[in-house]
């Protein structure tokens, strides 16, 4: 299979799963419920960055799916494999609000799901001046739990704001490792679709600090490539699913790095083996330069750290 | 989106008209009308089926007389003059491969020429088993150019540069007895092979055409591509531009055409030279303008960013803008028009190379050995004239283009060494590229090359051509007058990189290149035969599974036959727009079309149609990446 033909059938295997997800919601609570996500402008953040469109009710996303099936195109070039990375996204994001349909907390502690507003206009003026010199998505188990908290403790320690999804999660949690927001580490979610909750920062961060006009995707996804420093840590195994996740981040201009074998575009898709290597390849295809100078402290130091609460004991 | 916007041939011949009118005020033709007075051609010539090899002839083939007097059938006719073209062109570019030796054995430390680029030079001798240890530069140099000139009449064994090829490729050549021996007897074994009463077999003819191709392109062409680098210095990428609007209306113009560096090398050199610009300022310019026509244009352009003024079917408007105080030729696709149209001018046509000696021209004989003191006196000669310009005909087409050319293959692979991470990475191949084609965000690589031809509306196949290639991500490699058409439309420039499909322009993006890569001159066409050589050993493919091909939509010399011939006998495709005389012969149509691909795994396609051109380019690299399941 061609690495195209597998990012159009982790396309189709999202669509299918949205569809499915839509019709079922729709036959239970009919096409005039409202879906939305909490604490946020900009509706279905992705789905509106890229058509300009806000969705309301199941009726509209029904309508929305439809729309995201004009992306997904199928000729053996990258704009197909980038937009239907992009629908695969938006699928994400159409299962992901599905989750908040009678239930404003579908996700429990560590998890954050999807997130406010409020936290993107907080995070923004520290990504715009260098303060969080990137922005890491962790996705998938690391070999081990030792590897992938080394690895999460290494961004952190360079100030870089890192999301998490899927198995990473239980990871840190079996080591004690520390999370949330104020350390500047975000579980977002244990399915794959909770990417999309990363996808979302970055989409709002073009829309609030970028002035990109809703709907203006050319504009959105040059805004991302030039002035958002983020990128992908996928963990193999890779589904084509996550592989169609990850032709999205391509196309925003986020470089997804992995330890499986697959194929390889330069700064775009890396294969790096050796997990204790993902942060130096991922900062290096992201030409991510770390401003904090390394104090040689028993401890780590970074401005991740500035929210934490020292607890006694 | 910024204001980037190609030149379209539209305006390019708006331009050409209003030249034309200059040129009726003045009483001069232009290609424009002798094309008309040659119109219609003779149906025998085109479809290769006269010969007049022998004084029994003139001969002609119909259905009356199926054979000529000798009783040679349309077959051996065809193959017989197809391999006299190809050993025509074969001759051009292996002569000026040679006279690159000799001018690297004319080097010294303070002569007119030195060795630019030693670590190349003692590259290439490792290559050849030449001792570097220890050695003066110079003394290699010389021990280096003897050598170069010995693989034109060596008498055991074939071209050193074959090495270069992957191993498939060499064994390919051995067994289907190819493989190039000393150059100058390919050429004069073809000429003896296509005499009267000798073969009329065309698979004999054509085997020997693919041979006397391959002299050129891994011996001729490859030793004045590879010491014309070590002695003016490997290109890197630099900032040029291109197209008429080049030439500045109160400066001394000097044109260079032709094709051997060592002229227009030099001429660049004097034309740079404070003395020089003084005298300009005295004679009443601004100062002194180089540009270039056809290949020399484009050696002086990789190498020193010369602006180039045209291609082939502009060189008549070069002087046709009244402004070109001297237009400086050395050999190969000179229009013997030029001297009569200088006459109508100001214009000073001066001819330098015994082996080009036309009427109606100022004869400055250049050589190695004189080659400052003529360039100076040809660059005085120029500025001196500056004052007989007749302002009243100067115009100045304001047209013009950005261009980034210098794409040797050192700097092709630095290029991309700047996309590699250090993490995962080595450096120093062509690796990058293998994962761009194999992972798909780039199809594949098209080859462009060639000429200009009345035939096809000037220009339009090539930009045309590239601007689908490059829109359905196919990045091209470009040379000769097929390069200057990319740059005078504005497809060398970066900013060209809207008009790419998605994954090609990632890929400028990322590299920060154009989407067309100028690779050089024609000669330089070795360069591309060395860079697939690489990627064939990067990928571990062989070349013919390479999704690359190589086109030339209007080629017209016989140099583009040789390098025809040579492209497709290294397993590359090669799609032509303009037939090459042999539709007269059902058996060597067939045989460059399908047969060959038996012997060296690649044949010609040729298509007059350009737009089915393109398609059958773009179906025959996706079979290719179909083929290896990428
Ligand atoms: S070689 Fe034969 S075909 Fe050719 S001119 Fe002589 S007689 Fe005629
Ligand atoms: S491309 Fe053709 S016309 Fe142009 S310089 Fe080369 S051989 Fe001559």
């Amino acid at each position: 299979m061609t690495l195209f033909d597998v990012v159009f059938s982790g396309n189709d295997a999202a669509y299918g799963l949205a569809e499915g997800a839509i019709d079922a919601a729709i036959e239970k609570y009919g096409a005039d419920k409202a879906v939305s996500f909490p604490d946020t402008a900009y509706s279905l953040p992705c789905y509106y960055a890229v058509t300009g469109t806000k969705v309301n009710t199941l009726g509209d996303l029904k309508n929305a799916l439809g729309v995201v099936k004009t992306l997904m195109t199928r000729e053996q070039r990258l704009n197909d494999a980038f937009m239907s990375g992009v629908a695969t996204a938006l699928c994400a994001e159409f299962l992901e609000v599905l989750k908040y349909v009678d239930n404003p907390t579908p996700y429990e502690a560590p998890c954050a799901g999807h997130l406010p507003d409020a936290a993107i206009r907080e995070l923004g003026v520290p990504l715009v001046t260098g303060d969080i010199p990137g922005v890491a998505v962790i996705l998938g188990a690391a070999p081990t739990a030792e590897e992938g908290v080394e690895l999460v403790k290494s961004y952190q320690a360079q100030g870089i704001l890192v999301t998490l999804v899927g198995g990473i999660i239980d990871q840190c949690v079996e080591m004690g490792y520390k999370t949330g927001a104020n350390v500047r580490v975000i579980p977002l979610g244990k399915d794959v679709t909770a990417v999309v909750h990363a996808v979302s920062v970055a989409v709002r961060a073009a829309l609030i600090f970028g002035n990109i006009q809703a709907g203006d995707a050319a504009g959105l996804m040059k805004y991302t490539m030039e002035r958002v420093p983020a990128f992908v840590n996928a963990f193999a195994p890779l589904d084509p699913v996550i592989v169609a996740a990850g032709a999205g981040a391509i196309a925003l201009g986020f470089p997804v790095i992995t330890n499986e074998e697959t194929f390889r575009v330069p700064k775009s898709l890396i294969v790096q083996k050796d997990i204790s290597k993902f942060n130096a390849t991922s900062l290096e295809a992201r030409d991510i330069k770390i401003k904090v100078t390394k104090i040689d402290i028993p401890v780590a130091f970074a401005s991740a750290f500035e929210g934490e609460i020292i607890r006694r004991g | 989106m910024g204001t980037f916007k190609l030149t379209t041939v539209e305006e390019f011949e708006a331009a050409t008209n209003r030249l034309l009118e200059t040129g009726k005020k003045v009483g001069a033709d232009g290609w424009q009308y002798r094309v008309a007075n040659q119109t219609p051609h003779c149906k025998f010539g085109e479809q290769g089926i006269c010969c007049r090899i022998c004084a029994m002839g003139p001969c002609r083939i119909t259905p009356k007389a199926p054979r000529g007097i000798c009783g040679c059938d349309a077959h051996g006719i065809v193959a017989r003059n197809y391999l006299k073209f190809t050993a025509g062109g074969a001759a051009t570019h292996s002569d000026h491969g040679r006279e690159i030796c000799h001018t690297l054995y004319c080097t010294s430390p303070d002569g007119n020429y030195k060795v630019k680029d030693p670590e190349k030079l003692i590259r290439i001798a490792k290559e050849w088993g030449v001792e570097t240890e220890g050695k003066d530069i110079y003394d290699l140099a010389h021990e280096m150019a003897v050598l170069g000139m010995g693989e034109y009449g060596k008498v055991f064994g074939t071209q050193n540069f074959l090495k270069r090829a992957p191993q498939h490729t060499q064994e390919i050549w051995e067994r289907e007895e190819i493989a190039p021996r000393a150059i100058d007897r390919e050429v004069s074994c073809s000429l003896h092979m296509a005499h009267m009463g000798c073969s009329s077999e065309p698979k004999a003819l054509i085997r020997q055409s693919l041979r006397a191709g391959l002299s050129d392109g891994w011996g001729g062409s490859m030793a004045g591509t590879e010491f014309s680098d070590v002695l003016f210095g490997t290109p890197k990428p630099i900032d040029t531009e291109a197209n008429l609007g080049v030439m500045v209306a109160e400066n001394v113009n000097i044109v260079v055409h032709g094709h051997d560096p060592s002229l227009s090398e030099m001429i660049c050199e004097y034309a740079d030279d404070p003395e020089m610009i003084a005298y300009a300022k005295e004679m009443g310019a601004k100062g002194i303008t180089v540009s270039g026509v056809c290949c020399t244009s484009n050696e002086v352009a990789m190498r020193r960013g010369i602006p180039m003024a045209g291609n082939f079917l502009q060189q008549e408007n070069v002087v046709l803008t009244g402004a070109c105080e001297a237009i400086v030729v050395d050999v190969q696709c000179i229009f013997p028009a030029l001297g009569p149209l200088s006459k109508c001018f100001h214009t000073k046509f001066i001819t330098t190379s015994p082996i080009a000696q036309m009427p109606d021209s100022d004869f400055i004989r250049f050589s190695a050995e004189n080659a400052g003191e003529n360039a100076k006196l040809i660059v005085k000669t120029a500025i001196e004239n500056f004052k007989n310009r007749k302002p009243e005909l100067v115009y100045i087409p304001d047209m013009k283009q950005k261009a980034t050319v210098g794409y040797s293959v050192e700097a092709i692979v630095k290029t991309l060494d700047g996309v590699t991470n250090s993490q995962v990475d080595v450096t120093g191949t062509t690796k990058p590229l293998i994962e761009c084609i194999t992972s798909g965000v780039i199809r594949g690589a098209v080859a462009m090359v060639g000429c200009n031809n009345p035939k096809v509306r000037p220009d339009t196949a090539h930009i045309e051509l590239m601007k689908k290639l490059i829109a359905n991500d196919i990045i091209i490699v470009a040379s000769g007058c097929s390069a200057q058409a990319a740059a005078r439309a504005g497809l060398m420039s970066k900013e060209a990189k809207d008009l790419c499909g998605a994954g090609l322009k990632r890929v400028c993006e990322l590299a920060d290149i154009p989407p067309v890569l100028h690779m050089g001159s024609c000669v330089d066409i070795s360069r591309m035969m060395i860079l697939v050589a690489t990627l064939a050993k990067d990928s571990g493919l062989n070349i013919s599974q390479l999704p690359v091909v190589g086109c030339a939509p209007e080629w017209m010399s016989e140099k583009a036959v040789s390098i025809g011939n040579y492209v497709v006998a290294t397993g590359i495709d090669t799609f032509l727009g303009v037939d090459p005389y042999v539709s007269g012969s059902d058996q060597v149509a067939e045989l460059l079309t399908s047969g060959i691909r038996d012997w060296v795994e690649a044949s010609y396609t040729v298509e007059k149609d350009i737009e089915k051109l393109g398609d059958r380019m773009i179906e025959r690299i996706e079979e290719k990446r179909a083929a290896i399941g990428i």
